[in-house]
């Protein structure tokens, strides 16, 4: 794949890192900035807040009254949202490039001015609007506790990925403006932000632009610090959660630890899980529901890893049971194709599994918006933003000997945890997406 | 020093780019050249949809969708094969076409397209296959309605139309169950294999060569049949009225306020999508703003017009905390209400007209959406400017469009609310509401 040899990358007096990229459609501009902020930098009792802190983000500050980034916005067509994971907080907006200015005066705005705007009322308002997105996401969706259980068994008590980015209930209702405001303070600096834009203008242009908004914010005074994520000891597993609720289905979830995202053995348990997974020639497809067939279609997608930059990454591998098929035998039968990747992968899957990966990772910088996204999060993640056009290359340097060596070194039953769902009896209850991000806005369109 | 708030530039003036039309036998070759665009985007349109089902075959299209992917050899061969050129497969049945096509990196094109053909053209369709997925089909579909809001947007047809769309696209849980092999097999002969139909492609097409492209794609086969269709009728019981379905337990209601609308052709789109934009369609429309940021009731509302080529209806969707179910639904009625006495605002006409003319560069800025936009165009046998006409109209709509707008499109009192949600603490406070009469059903007694 070529890379754009166009991407440059700048950092303004303050710390702000900039980089800019060609569009390959004309009159649009996509902005995407990465803070090194996200659930990770929560503490013991103040869960959630990364994400709250997201939904404040769009509620007024110093020169702009609540609503005005998201009218400004959709009068011009544009797109905008945020989203919030472990190891940071994204907002983004795509414009028609006239708008351009604009939408870096709003950022540079709410970065500079936020605590100005904030009030008790829109925090009172947003805490609302965020338990209901957890009762909409988690709550009210058969499984949807599934992801918060996986965290909780593969990280320790207080390890900062032990819990779930959207937080718990009882951290929701005690957050106070004070700390909302200290928060901002703490983790909202230019030094902190990978900015990138994606338009069809010159960069020299848009750092001109970049400078005059952001140029006069001034660095954070001090940098927080980062709750320990180290893990000291092996999950020790297997471990398991076992619930039994309103579900339409058994259903099965398996996660275990791999390396941190970034590393070679990451990307080895990323094609291992995309052999086992991803795509209708995996092998969990082929097995469990093309030819014996004891698991729900789910058009192969059973496996993904979820990427930890910090910490430990988790491949997780999720079916639900068809009709009058027990969990006990579904998860026997994922298991046992799970331990057999230990056996070798071929080459022929190995193509197949880099294939889906390689489609996966165009697909989501086909446009202006993903291309941005993916070049601020390599920015911010590993300071190299020309491995947005260059990751596949990290796939298809890996061999069939080495996805088994990581399959066998780790997918394991000391290093496995498992959530299983049963229906209670005589009941009846979507097989939901493990969602490890929340966004700011319902049913946002990912690219 | 910090920068006072920018005006914006000039706003450059934009055109949807003109598609090349290439004949091909008895098919049409539609294409767009995106230089850059490593991605190809190639849709083939034909005219089956869930809408021309016979009565006796109800989700025969979404079946053969699902069949399609075991592929020429059969056996779910299809999606391994083209996921070895990185090739992604699309089979979609909307209520008014049968739309296949491929995602493909341009370096493979060639491949991925022959398998393209035989998996569209010549399926295996081994009756074994047929009655896996037909199976697999009949337990998604409960499996997906354990979310509230999929089965309160399923629960929707039966209670507007009569035949064909008051059972789900899908053919639902009952019906589906009487479509044999035999028929997907016809179906795919008649309505698949022998109609040529309409090929979109997009992306960087340098070294695409069209006319061999559909060569291979359309062969031999017929033109597409001129189409006729006669709108629906509705189904018996008082307006305004609400249905209930029950889910006991459940902490939050999904709640969809629908009634019916005229068709695609019928509708003036920029009036139509133009109110809907200020009721519900955007982020700062009235129901968001009023039901998430003001009461913090929810996580998002919504609303908008599903248009099909012989009817339409309009919706408006949000999922609420249970114990404000019977004030969500108040507060929309109200809102819609103030929005048809009292009509729009300066500041919201400005948004639908801006919203809609100079954002059409973030529209289409994928391959993927410039071809959806084609598909559009042939599915609704709109011309290839279509993308510029509705620009126009909304460039020159007015408060006084806007306004007869609400009170031609928007009509609380032939509505129907349904809510999905825990029914022995919803049905008092909803008949208090006094919507109307409150019926509470099971979800599994929805379709017969």
């Amino acid at each position: 794949m070529e890379t754009s040899g166009r991407v440059e990358q700048y950092t303004l007096d303050n710390g702000l890192r900039l980089v800019t990229a060609p569009a390959s459609t004309g009159q649009v501009a996509a902005v995407n900035l990465w803070y090194g902020v996200g659930s990770r930098h929560e503490v013991p009792g103040r869960t959630g807040f990364a994400h709250l802190f997201e939904h404040l983000m769009f509620q007024g500050t110093g020169n702009t009254d609540k609503g005005d980034h998201f009218d400004a916005v959709e009068r011009l067509g544009g797109d905008i949202n945020a989203s919030t994971s472990t190891d940071r907080t994204n907002y983004f907006e795509t414009v028609p490039t006239h708008a351009l200015d604009l939408i870096l005066w709003l950022e540079a705005d709410r970065l500079a001015t936020l605590r100005e705007g904030m009030t008790q009322e829109v925090l009172d308002n947003q805490r609302d609007v965020v338990k209901n997105e957890r009762r909409q996401r988690y709550e009210n969706q058969p499984y949807g506790t599934a992801l918060e259980r996986i965290l909780r068994l593969a990280f320790p008590e207080g390890h900062p990925y032990h819990h779930p980015t959207i937080g718990s209930m009882a951290d929701l209702d005690a957050a106070d403006l004070d700390y909302v405001k200290s928060f901002h303070k703490l983790h909202y600096g230019p030094d902190n932000c990978v900015l990138t834009v994606v338009s069809d203008l010159e960069s020299a242009d848009v750092l001109a632009r970049v400078e005059k908004y952001f140029g006069p914010i001034p660095a954070r005074d001090e940098v927080p610090e980062v709750p320990d994520p180290s893990l000291g000891s092996p999950l020790g597993g297997p471990v398991r959660d076992a619930v039994t609720e309103t579900v339409p289905a058994a259903g099965v979830f398996i996660g275990f630890r791999v390396p941190a995202y970034g590393d070679r053995e990451h990307d080895a348990a990323q094609l291992a899980s995309a052999v086992l997974g991803q795509g209708q020639g995996s092998r969990l497809y082929r097995s469990l529901v093309v030819e014996r067939p004891i698991a729900a279609d789910d058009g192969g997608g059973a496996a993904d890893i979820l990427p930890f930059r910090y910490t430990d990454s988790l491949l997780l591998v999720n079916m639900l049971a068809r009709e009058n098929v027990d969990g006990d035998v579904l998860e026997k039968a994922i298991r046992e194709e799970i331990a057999k990747l230990a056996d070798g992968v071929s080459e022929e899957e190995l193509d197949r599994a880099r294939a889906v990966l390689e489609r996966e990772h165009l697909h989501h910088i086909a446009g202006p918006a993903g291309l941005a996204d993916t070049i601020g999060s390599c920015t911010q993640l590993f300071d190299d933003p020309e491995l947005a056009y260059t990751w596949p290359r990290r796939w298809a340097d890996i061999s069939a000997e080495e996805v088994r060596a990581a399959a066998e070194r780790l997918l394991v039953d000391g290093n496995m945890l498992v959530v299983r769902f049963d229906p209670e009896p005589e009941a009846e209850a979507e097989a939901s997406e493990v969602e490890a991000e929340a966004d700011t806005v319902a049913n946002a369109p990912r690219s | 020093m910090q920068q006072t708030r920018p005006d914006l530039g000039a706003v450059a003036s934009y055109t949807f780019p003109k598609p090349q039309r290439v004949r091909v036998g008895n098919g049409t070759v539609v294409a767009v050249d995106l230089p850059g665009q490593q991605l190809i985007s190639l849709r083939l349109i034909l005219p089956g949809g869930g809408a021309v089902e016979p009565l006796d075959a109800l989700g025969v299209s979404a079946l053969t969708s699902e069949v399609l992917e075991d592929g020429p050899d059969g056996n779910s061969s299809l999606a391994p094969a083209l996921e070895r050129y990185g090739a992604e497969w699309i089979s979609r049945v909307t209520w008014d076409g049968f739309i296949t096509g491929l995602d493909a990196p341009t370096s493979r094109l060639d491949e991925a397209v022959l398998l393209f053909n035989d998996a569209v053209r010549r399926p295996a369709l081994n009756p074994d296959d047929i009655i896996r997925r037909r199976e697999q089909l009949l337990e998604r579909f409960w499996l997906e309605a354990a979310s509230a809001s999929t089965l309160a947007m399923r629960s929707l047809g039966g209670q507007l139309f009569t035949g064909r769309y008051a059972t789900p696209l899908a053919g639902g849980p009952i019906k589906l169950a009487d479509i044999t092999p035999e028929r997907v097999a016809a179906f795919h002969a008649d309505s698949l294999a022998s109609v040529a139909g309409t090929l979109v492609v997009v992306g960087d097409l340098a070294g695409v060569d069209l006319e061999e492209l559909g060569r291979g794609v359309f062969g031999d086969a017929a033109a597409v049949p001129e189409r006729r269709s006669t709108e629906p009728g509705p189904p018996p019981g008082e307006l305004p009225r609400v249905l209930i379905v029950d889910r006991p337990g459940s902490v939050q209601s999904a709640l969809v306020i629908a009634h019916r609308a005229p068709s695609r052709s019928q509708v003036d789109l920029p009036r139509a999508e133009g109110i809907s934009e200020v009721l519900g369609g955007m982020f700062t429309s009235r129901l968001n703003m009023e039901l998430r940021e003001r009461l913090g009731y929810t996580y998002g509302a919504g609303s908008r017009f599903d248009l099909r080529r012989d009817s339409g209806v309009f919706f408006t969707s949000t999922q609420v905390e249970a114990s404000t179910t019977a004030h969500s639904v108040t507060s929309s009625f109200e809102q819609i209400a103030k929005l048809r006495e009292d009509g729009v605002t300066e500041d919201e006409l400005a948004t639908v007209r801006e919203s809609n003319t100079v954002g059409l560069p973030v529209s289409y800025s994928t391959a993927r959406s410039v071809a959806g936009a084609l598909v559009d165009i042939v599915m609704h046998d709109l011309p290839d400017d279509n993308v510029d006409r509705v620009r126009a109209g909304y460039e020159k709509l007015t408060a006084e469009d806007l306004n007869s707008a609400a009170v031609e499109y928007l009509r609380p009192e032939e509505a129907v609310v349904v809510v999905v949600g825990d029914a022995d603490s919803l049905r008092e406070p909803l008949t208090q509401a006094g919507v109307g009469p409150v019926e509470v059903r099971s979800p599994e007694s929805l379709w017969s």
